[in-house]
């Protein structure tokens, strides 16, 4: 074997052993046991300070709140989220008392108007909503009312109504296309309004033969885009941007 | 904190359209746009060196041992901009002590280690060794003691060892191609697989990538070595350089071919994205994007190496030709990592807005940063060069020793 071949293998043995070494001296014991991280980690993180409650624990004391929250719309929030860690209130109620945000701010967290938010959340834009008026002045925390009537879906279709906002179907009400049931509002997602299925039903307006006024465009309903759905070339929200 | 948050107000007002809140600054920055260039540089600069070793292209061996030490060089200062950005550079042995198979960023650990000491250095070192060994018996003072060190105590010259050297150096380099290729093909693969992000989600990336490492590289090698001949006052080699400007006239179309590629694609593919992305790169990155890479770094040196390939004008234009290109290339190649990195954050994962990148001027990642991590490579290939000259080969050897016998 050539001397430089020996030399090479000598320095890369070095190196290897060098890296076996270190590795035995800082690789903590633990590490590898559950996966790629250091298993004592978990009994650190086991044995911090509990600063949360949690809600099943408020319930034993504060059941009657439990009862108006349970079955509400903010069912799923629990306490803690708005009143703050609970952990040293239940250990001692009296010494370690809770806040109750009484501002506007902490219901914004939620509530203010976010594009990322899914559609039916209620979102509204704090500086323009109910004035200055803290939100529990028309609001149960515990028992938010849902929102009641079609004339409100602005409330939560924020910005579908901005957008159509700017175009020419801003005079239509949203029921004109969409027939909405009244429970809608209180259970957006079980009962869903209809939406349009034919495309004579944009042709009620858009026909040669509609009865609309005679601003409102036209087509010939029989060769105009006759392989499409109208929605496929004309966002109906709004129609003047092509998609 | 005061100062964070004057940063997102100014942000903040030139954002357009709807954004997500942590979408408004931008994570990667301009250091790590440099990491994808430097370690490109890298890549080319020794896919250059084995032109002339694997495939026997005479031409170009003036620049071998230059190829080599500046593909070191850059190799060292190529995980530079990682730990600036990362902020904890003790941290990143952890990668080796206790290795994540399954992560792409963790693998580079062992990619770089690989291709430092496995390619570059062992390349290196079976070429200078017979040198080295001669050297450490010329020399005195340090310099002796470095050569006897570097020389790993293998003082052997005879013919025999010096042919091991050859096929060693040789094998090392066959093995050496597929590896640069995989340490710049890993950069673009780390891009091209964030599925969730339409502007690097191709799976052309890691060969554009490559390719415009190629291109940058070439460039590189051929800059420094014109640079370094009129410093030294040595005649450039025209055959050289103009089999260079060959090469890298070559090494454009493929490139050049391969963004068309991608960007055909994009535009027939015509995603929901296409419409925010045609936005980024008509607004925020018209100058880097159209301007800077595709006219100025791709169309104008294409053209010129074209006219200098077809025309063969007198020596000196064709100088000025490559050096011209060469540069235009380098700075169009940053700027290719620049849209790709800053591209990729500009634009809102909603896709309807863009948000902005202002550059630090202070800090791990600011603009002093970068300055000095893209300096350092060049002050580190002075330092390699005068360790090691890469000049003639084995008479630098004999210029040295006459040096020394002579004083």
């Amino acid at each position: 074997m050539p001397s430089q071949v020996k030399r090479l293998i000598l320095l890369f043995g070095i190196a290897a052993a060098a890296l076996v070494l270190v590795r035995f001296l800082l690789v903590p014991d633990s590490f590898g046991r559950y996966g790629h991280y250091r298993a004592d980690a978990v009994d650190e993180v086991a044995g911090m300070e509990i600063r949360y409650a949690g809600h099943l624990l408020c319930q034993e004391c504060h059941d009657d709140v439990d009862a108006v929250k349970s079955g509400s719309m903010h069912e799923a929030v629990s306490c803690e989220a708005c009143h703050g860690p609970g952990n040293e209130h239940a250990e001692d109620p009296f010494e370690n008392r809770l806040s109750a945000p009484r501002g506007r701010r902490r219901c914004a967290y939620c509530h203010s108007y976010n594009p990322s938010r899914p559609t039916g959340f209620p979102q509204i834009e704090p500086d323009e909503h109910g004035g200055e008026e803290p939100c529990i002045t028309c609001h149960n925390p515990h028992q938010p009312e849902p929102l009641v009537g079609i004339e409100d879906c602005e409330a939560c279709h924020t910005e579908i109504a901005k957008t159509k906002s700017k175009s020419h179907h801003l005079s239509l009400h949203c029921t004109t296309c969409h027939a909405t049931q009244e429970r809608h509002p209180g259970a957006p997602r079980e009962m869903r309004p209809d939406k349009p299925r034919t495309r004579s039903f944009c042709g009620q307006c858009h026909g040669e033969d509609a009865s609309s006024p005679e601003t409102i465009p036209r087509v010939d309903m029989a060769t105009h885009g006759e392989d499409y759905l109208c929605w496929q070339c004309h966002y109906p929200h709004f129609p003047e941007g092509r998609r | 904190m005061e100062e964070l948050l004057r940063h997102l107000a100014e942000a903040q007002q030139q954002i357009t359209g709807y954004i997500y809140p942590n979408e408004i600054e931008l994570h990667w920055g301009l250091v790590i746009v440099l990491y994808p260039f430097i370690t490109g540089l890298v890549a080319g600069a020794f896919i250059l060196a084995s032109l002339e070793r694997v495939f026997n292209v005479k031409e170009v061996q003036p620049t071998y041992r230059l190829s080599l030490l500046t593909a070191l060089a850059f190799l060292l200062v190529a995980p530079l901009p990682l730990l600036a950005h990362l902020g904890h550079p003790e941290r990143a042995f952890e990668i080796f002590l206790t290795p994540h198979l399954q992560s792409a960023m963790a693998m580079f650990g062992f990619v770089y280690a690989w291709y430092l000491t496995v390619v570059l250095l062992l390349e290196v070192w079976f070429d200078y060794r017979r040198d080295i060994v001669v050297w450490s018996r010329t020399y005195r003072g340090w310099r002796r003691v470095l050569y006897s060190i570097l020389s790993l105590g293998v003082v052997s010259t005879s013919e025999e060892s010096l042919k091991f050297d050859e096929r060693a150096g040789r094998f090392i380099t066959i093995v050496g191609i597929p590896s640069a290729f995989l340490l710049h093909g890993y950069v673009g693969f780390i891009f091209g697989s964030v599925k969730a992000n339409p502007w690097w989600s191709s799976v052309l990336m890691p060969i554009v990538f490559l390719f415009s490492a190629i291109v940058s590289g070439i460039a590189l090698v051929l800059l420094i070595y014109m640079v370094s001949s009129w410093l030294r006052k040595h005649p450039i080699d025209m055959p050289c350089l103009d089999k260079l400007g060959q090469f890298l006239f070559y090494a454009l179309i493929l490139d050049v071919s391969l963004e068309l590629l991608d960007f055909v694609h994009r535009l027939y593919e015509a995603e929901e994205s296409i419409d925010i992305l045609a936005q980024m790169v008509q607004s925020r990155l018209f100058t880097s994007r159209v301007v800077v890479q595709a006219l100025m770094g791709t169309v104008v040196p294409l053209v010129v190496l074209a006219v200098v390939r077809a025309l063969k004008p007198r020596e000196l234009v064709r100088k000025v030709a490559y050096f011209g290109t060469g540069i235009l290339i380098l700075v169009a190649i940053f700027f290719m990592r620049w849209n790709v990195v800053l591209g990729g954050q500009l634009f809102s994962k909603s896709l309807r807005g863009l948000t902005v990148y202002k550059i630090g001027l202070a800090g791990a990642e600011g603009a002093v940063t970068a300055g000095i991590l893209t300096l350092l490579p060049f002050v580190i290939l002075i330092v390699l060069v005068r360790l090691l000259p890469p000049w003639s080969g084995k008479s630098g050897v004999r210029e040295v020793g006459q040096q020394t016998h002579s004083s």
